[in-house]
């Protein structure tokens, strides 16, 4: 589907240490990159690049909050602030939900990778207990409570970061 | 969190006093190529020493300092790490303790929090409070980049790279939740960059209006270019003391309460909670409001409300003996680097209920002179001219709004605004319309200083002793 909103950035070299995947970002040259590890939320960036929108979830049931039954996050996290365990890996099938609220960027900061103007969106996603920031692919006039689904950027046109996952009015 | 236990709960209580009795500030410019920030730095500790009618010569006060708590924001921006050291040698303190306080927007506030606690615990009797900021040595578009790294790399700052794009959609979702009229946020704009024209410090003062706020260029919708403060280069200072050697040193001293809170860096994470009361609130004050959020699919704190606001006031109200906000401060200073986070601040600090921070601004409470009635109103909010209108050396600020607050409490506006000799040393000259916009008989003052869309919030109150 053609989409009015274009990222001007090339994927970013990936490398992988055991399980995690570390994001290159050469910031002044190759001598200067940065490497930053993705950690235990890989499977997080992995999944998006494979058309997966990949969240976590407290099971533990001596958790004072979620008593075995938390809510999801996203942003993953790995382990549970709530009770300090290891977090469970779900996948959010088929990802809709609702413009919770935006604003329409006209211009970004230096080196921002998004094609301005765009609107950036938090969504209320069906079964997620945060607000997910993002941003959506079409240009025209939206409210909050348009719904909306999620949009991925897979295979070779992966970024490898948080742009792989984007939004499109429903 | 979203469920405290008593521990949690437990209300700061210094060990002994705190007292402030001498604050200093450089003038504040979007650049400052004339001098270096160490010379500014010396511009705010020479007014703190010599202005401030210290019963004291100035190296004698110098002479009482046994630790110093500095602030800074980012190191990105001045390009060098231990800035601290640099500065401290350059005020001559050497070889005396110091440490550098990081809480992004709330660094001038935390710095005082850490100088106080110096104090209150007796490591030191005489704290020198001093921060800073260059954020000229960057075009605005980059700075704005380095300012975006205060959003979470791996989840937002790709989304934006631009502070204002996350301020943005929590003024969306209050203007829906409460039905704001853009009008009283563009009136907030109006009005601080007003009070700016009366001080020599600022950097943006204008008389404006509220049309050509709301016709400006957009930075980030709905927030237009008047309504976002500056890059901002200079310096402020504070002395605290103990009880002692403040009544040594001058016969006004100033008591400080000072506590802070923190939420979550990304604004979606703030799970629901039920609202930490203020001592003038009860639960039966917010059934409605509940009920609304519930319509809304709302949530406290939300992208509305400031958690770590209100966890802040919660804590320096009670260290302070403030029971009802509106009638207990004659004025205060909110950290309004973006005309809705003052607006959302007003529900957060209990000046008025949550919802009803926009009939807030209307009544006219926070002007120096309500408008609608000509008399003084309630509770004057950034007669310094705030950030909007004054300054955001990120580190300095929240040390800045402390010594304004200090200065209106020791009924010293006009020995620090209207001096013309002021103006002139930082070559300006004293507007002919200048007003005073000295509170007569001011007796408490607040001072907000805020980080992120919330991260870090630390309020301080001060009290004439």
């Amino acid at each position: 589907m053609a989409h009015d909103v274009k990222l001007k950035t090339k994927p970013s070299e990936i490398t992988r240490e055991g399980d995690a995947w570390i994001l290159h970002f050469p910031r002044f040259g190759a001598e200067g990159t940065h490497y930053h590890t993705y950690g235990l939320l890989t499977p997080y960036f992995e999944g998006l690049a494979q058309g997966r929108l990949m969240a976590t979830r407290c099971v533990n049931a001596k958790c004072p909050i979620g008593r075995g039954k938390g809510e999801m996050w996203l942003p993953p996290r790995a382990d549970c602030p709530d009770c300090h365990q290891p977090m469970k890996w779900e996948e959010v099938k088929n990802p809709r939900g609702y413009i919770y609220s935006y604003t329409y960027v006209e211009r970004g900061g230096t080196g921002l990778e998004i094609e301005c103007p765009y609107y950036q969106v938090d969504v209320r996603i069906e079964g997620v207990g945060t607000i997910f920031k993002g941003y959506l692919l079409d240009r025209k006039p939206i409210k909050i409570g348009d719904k909306v689904r999620a949009v991925f950027r897979t295979g070779s046109d992966a970024t490898n970061t948080c742009l792989d996952i984007a939004w499109e009015l429903v | 969190m979203i469920e405290f236990h008593e521990g949690n709960l437990r209300v700061p209580r210094w060990t002994r006093p705190v007292y402030m009795v001498a604050a200093g500030t450089s003038d504040f410019r979007k650049r400052y190529p004339q001098k270096k920030l160490e010379e500014l730095c010396m511009m705010a500790f020479r007014m703190l020493l010599e202005e401030n009618n210290l019963k004291m010569d100035p190296l004698e006060v110098k002479g009482l300092i046994n630790f110093c708590s500095y602030g800074e924001f980012a190191d990105h921006f001045q390009d060098q790490l231990l800035c601290e050291a640099k500065v401290h040698d350059y005020l001559g303190l050497d070889l005396l303790p110091n440490f550098g306080v990081k809480t992004g927007g709330a660094t001038g506030g935390s710095a005082m929090l850490a100088g106080a606690q110096s104090v209150a615990s007796g490591y030191a009797d005489c704290t020198l409070v001093l921060g800073w900021e260059r954020m000229d040595e960057v075009k605005t578009w980059t700075g704005n980049y380095y300012i975006s790294t205060a959003a979470c790399k791996d989840f937002e700052t790709r989304l934006a790279r631009n502070y204002a794009s996350y301020y943005a959609p929590m003024a969306r979702r209050f203007q829906e939740m409460y039905d704001v009229d853009e009008r009283v946020r563009a009136e907030i704009a109006v009005k601080n960059r007003r009070y700016a024209c009366f001080s020599p410090f600022s950097q943006q003062p204008g008389n404006h209006t509220i049309e050509e706020v709301l016709e400006g260029e957009i930075v980030s919708d709905p927030l237009r270019f008047l309504e976002c403060c500056a890059m901002s280069v200079g310096s402020s200072a504070a002395l605290l003391c103990s009880e002692e050697l403040a009544h040594k040193l001058t016969d006004q001293p100033v008591l400080v309460y000072t506590a802070g809170g923190s939420h979550t860096l990304r604004t979606g994470d703030r799970r629901p909670m039920r609202i930490p009361l203020l001592p003038n609130e009860s639960e039966a004050d917010y059934r409605e409001l509940y009920a609304d959020m519930e319509k809304q699919d709302g949530r406290w704190p939300g992208f509305e409300s400031f958690g770590a606001t209100r966890f802040a006031a919660y804590m320096a109200y009670r260290m302070a003996g403030v029971k009802n906000p509106v009638e207990d401060l004659d004025l205060v200073e909110t950290h309004d680097a973006f005309t809705i986070s003052d607006l959302q601040t007003y529900g957060d600090v209990g000046l008025t209920l949550y919802g009803r921070e926009q009939d807030y601004v209307r009544s006219g409470d926070c002007y120096h002179i309500n408008p609608h009635t000509g008399k003084p109103g309630k509770c004057p909010s950034n007669l310094s001219g705030g950030l909007l209108g004054t300054m955001h050396a990120v580190g300095a600020t929240g040390i800045f709004q402390c010594g304004e607050v200090f200065w209106q409490l020791r009924g010293e506006y006009d020995k620090f605004h209207g001096d013309p000799k002021l103006w002139e040393r930082y070559g300006k000259k004293k507007p002919a319309d200048w007003q005073s916009l000295q509170i007569k008989d001011a007796r408490r003052g607040l001072a907000i200083s805020h980080a992120g869309v919330g991260s870090h919030v630390v309020c301080t109150v001060l009290e004439k002793a």
